[in-house]
């Protein structure tokens, strides 16, 4: 179930943003990463869209002609839709983050932004509502096993000791998996941090616990993905 | 052509001292009528009720004892020292039997009881005639025809009444050009705050932006409006302030790599192009597009923490906020060679925002893990520092900065020369400092303990509990 192909990843996503240079650059982003897009370029035709057709995740720009996105998000969750949706705006502080996932989102991406990291986060959109139905207690990636219960980590039935930290990273990424992770999602989903440390902080966990899950095979689960992150092979 | 009212006249302070003197003229006047009205009152029932004595007792002589006894009870008064009274009886035919005077005033023999007054000229043994002016009762004996008059000398009531007159004549006007004066000095005082405040107000106008309203310390209305005043000056002249810093931090920060840019840019075109020099070039571009945006985010987000428009601050324990950094940064300082040590003392507590605190302190340890050799020791603390604060240290073994240029480094917009070839927009220490002010504290930059040519750096960061 974990395990996906790219075709089971391909998404609809629905994009709406007003600038039409910038709907082209996500539509080609988001293409390449092999989802399809449709596009609006106002608040009003967006919701429109979203409400009458079935996507599987949406990037909505916060500031919209028409009806802006915090409004347009807020009313399309009043009205029951339940598809995902990120934000994505120039207003990049704390307190907008806030704002925007109160209003009913379920990510907030700063402009500007590198490609990997939009295409990235919608991918790990989509796959939130499933988890949501049936809270799983056992994660599996490859012959990597973690109970989330027990607390136990085994790969090819060996045991793998891993510190709290190391236990939440690997959790997120195996959520994850054959999804590419960024460093900004691990530092805002398992260290809740908002801000940037600069250092290389994140690579020298990854490689931590790429040692402890992957020194004693022969194929390797976690990879790292040039210019953009990370990912758990499936 | 219509005579313009003075200028004088219009102001508060002639309006409310009109008001103040108007004011006390009717209280002052209300209680020297009252006063005045009372004493005569007063004096008047006085001798009602002595006269009333009088006749009561000298009407049971004359029941007791008939006309003899009255007449010779009037004589005994008559004759009494320190009597007040004057009397005079005559018989029914209207001859005198015993009295003050030669002949009864004029009255009305038709009535029992009638009050008269009269004037009775007395002679001083000077020679002078002093007018006496008389008030009396005359009542008429029953069963007998003659009557009897019981006066006083009403000169002294009407000298006390007299000078309490005279005294309501000169102390009126005397007390309305006192109140005028009172009205104008109070409320002169009230107008002379008002000025200040336009005065002020003038001269922040006129771009004197630290101008501020003087305060007296009295804590009255004025203080307390200066105060209010004052605040939104300080406010306004910051938020100014960091507009201009951030005008000109565009300019100066973002002009170099943008020319860099261009240069490059320039060049590229200038020379024949292949598919790989493109691909080079355009990621260069790319790369230096990103350092500009990451530098331009710095300066707003510093602005806006100038000008206290960014974060929120709840209660939350520093200490934990400490660990977690530290167990954060423990492997990178590992991989780069470099040994991390921590001494964090338990649930400290600041009034203050998370994610700048997080940023500020782990700004201050990637710095360490920066300009650290390898080999190197970084050591985080966190610690009670003076007077309700919470220190967060971080020391390293690198070159430190020289005493010289501590003050230079944490002014925004700002920073080292030597530091411009290191990556980063070089504001990471300002934006430090901007957090610890925003919390009440600041950024203390000393020598570590290391020898003099590489003393390393103790950076605190002190914070307000509260």
């Amino acid at each position: 179930m974990i395990a996906m192909t790219a075709e089971e990843n391909a998404m609809r996503v629905l994009v709406i943003e007003d600038d039409a240079e910038m709907a082209r650059f996500i539509e080609k982003v988001l293409v390449e990463a092999g989802h399809s897009v449709d596009t609006a370029a106002d608040g009003e035709r967006g919701l429109e869209k979203a409400r009458l057709e079935d996507f599987d995740a949406m990037v909505v720009d916060r500031m919209l002609p028409e009806k802006d996105g915090l409004t347009l998000v807020r009313e399309f969750r009043d009205a029951g839709g339940t598809t995902p949706a990120l934000f994505l705006s120039a207003l990049g502080d704390v307190q907008n983050k806030v704002q925007g996932l109160k209003a009913g989102a379920e990510d907030y991406l700063a402009k500007p932004f590198a490609p990997a990291e939009l295409a990235a986060r919608v991918e790990a959109l989509g796959r939130r509502q499933p988890a949501q139905e049936a809270p799983v207690t056992v994660l599996k990636a490859g012959d990597l096993e973690m109970n989330l219960l027990t607390r136990k980590v085994t790969r090819a039935g060996q045991k793998i000791d891993l510190q709290p930290r190391e236990f939440r990273l690997l959790e997120y990424l195996m959520r994850h998996a054959g999804q590419v992770v960024t460093r900004t999602m691990l530092l805002e989903k398992v260290w809740d941090y908002n801000f940037d440390p600069q250092t290389n902080v994140i690579d020298v966990h990854v490689s931590r616990l790429r040692a402890k899950i992957d020194k004693e095979f022969e194929e390797p689960l976690l990879h790292t993905v040039r210019g953009a992150g990370y990912r758990l092979q499936g | 052509m219509k005579l313009a009212v003075p200028t004088f006249l219009r102001t508060t302070t002639f309006k409310l001292a009109l008001l103040y003197s108007a004011m006390f003229a009717a209280f002052s006047g209300a209680l020297l009528i009252y006063l005045y009205y009372s004493t005569v009152y007063y004096i008047r029932a006085e001798a009602d009720r002595r006269m009333d004595l009088e006749f009561e007792q000298l009407g049971n002589a004359y029941f007791t004892g008939g006309m003899e006894r009255l007449s010779q009870s009037v004589l005994e008064r008559m004759t009494r020292n320190g009597s007040t009274f004057y009397y005079y009886l005559e018989d029914s035919s209207g001859r005198k039997i015993v009295g003050h005077f030669l002949r009864m005033p004029d009255w009305n023999p038709e009535l029992d009881v009638q009050t008269v007054y009269f004037d009775v000229n007395q002679a001083e043994p000077d020679g002078t005639e002093v007018v006496h002016p008389m008030a009396g009762r005359i009542v008429r004996l029953r069963d007998n025809g003659g009557a009897l008059l019981v006066a006083f000398d009403t000169a002294q009531q009407t000298a006390i009444v007299g000078r309490i007159q005279r005294a309501i004549f000169i102390a009126a006007p005397i007390g309305l050009v006192l109140s005028l004066l009172g009205g104008l000095v109070i409320s002169r005082g009230a107008a002379r705050r008002a000025d200040e405040l336009a005065h002020t107000a003038e001269a922040v106008m006129g771009g004197e932006l630290g101008r501020r309203v003087p305060v007296r310390g009295s804590g009255d209305e004025f203080d307390r409006l200066g105060q209010r005043i004052n605040a939104m000056l300080d406010q306004l002249e910051k938020l100014i302030e960091s507009t201009r810093n951030t005008g000109n931090a565009i300019a100066h920060d973002l002009r170099s790599p943008l020319s860099r840019l261009r240069n490059r840019l320039e060049i590229a075109l200038s020379e024949p192009m292949t598919r790989e020099s493109a691909e080079a070039t355009l990621g260069e571009t790319v790369e230096e597009v990103d350092r500009v945006l990451d530098t331009f985010n710095a300066i707003l987000r510093l602005a806006r923490l100038e000008a206290g428009a960014e974060g929120e601050r709840v209660r939350m324990d520093v200490s934990e906020l400490a660990e977690e950094l530290a167990e954060l940064f423990e492997p990178a300082c590992d991989e780069a060679d470099l040994t991390f040590q921590s001494q964090i003392a338990r649930h400290l507590t600041v009034l203050g925002d998370r994610d700048l605190i997080g940023q500020a302190l782990s700004n201050l340890l990637d710095n360490a893990v920066k300009y650290t050799p390898k080999g190197g020791t970084i050591r985080l603390t966190v610690a009670r520092g003076p007077d309700g604060t919470v220190d967060l240290t971080v020391l390293d073994t690198g070159p430190g900065i020289p005493a010289g240029s501590r003050e230079r480094v944490v002014q925004r917009f700002q920073r080292m020369d030597s530091a411009r070839t290191q990556p980063g927009s070089g504001l990471g220490l300002a934006l430090v400092d901007s957090v610890a002010e925003m919390h009440g504290g600041k950024l203390i930059l000393a020598d570590g303990s290391g020898p003099p040519e590489a003393p390393g750096l103790k950076a605190t960061l002190r914070l307000s509990r509260t």
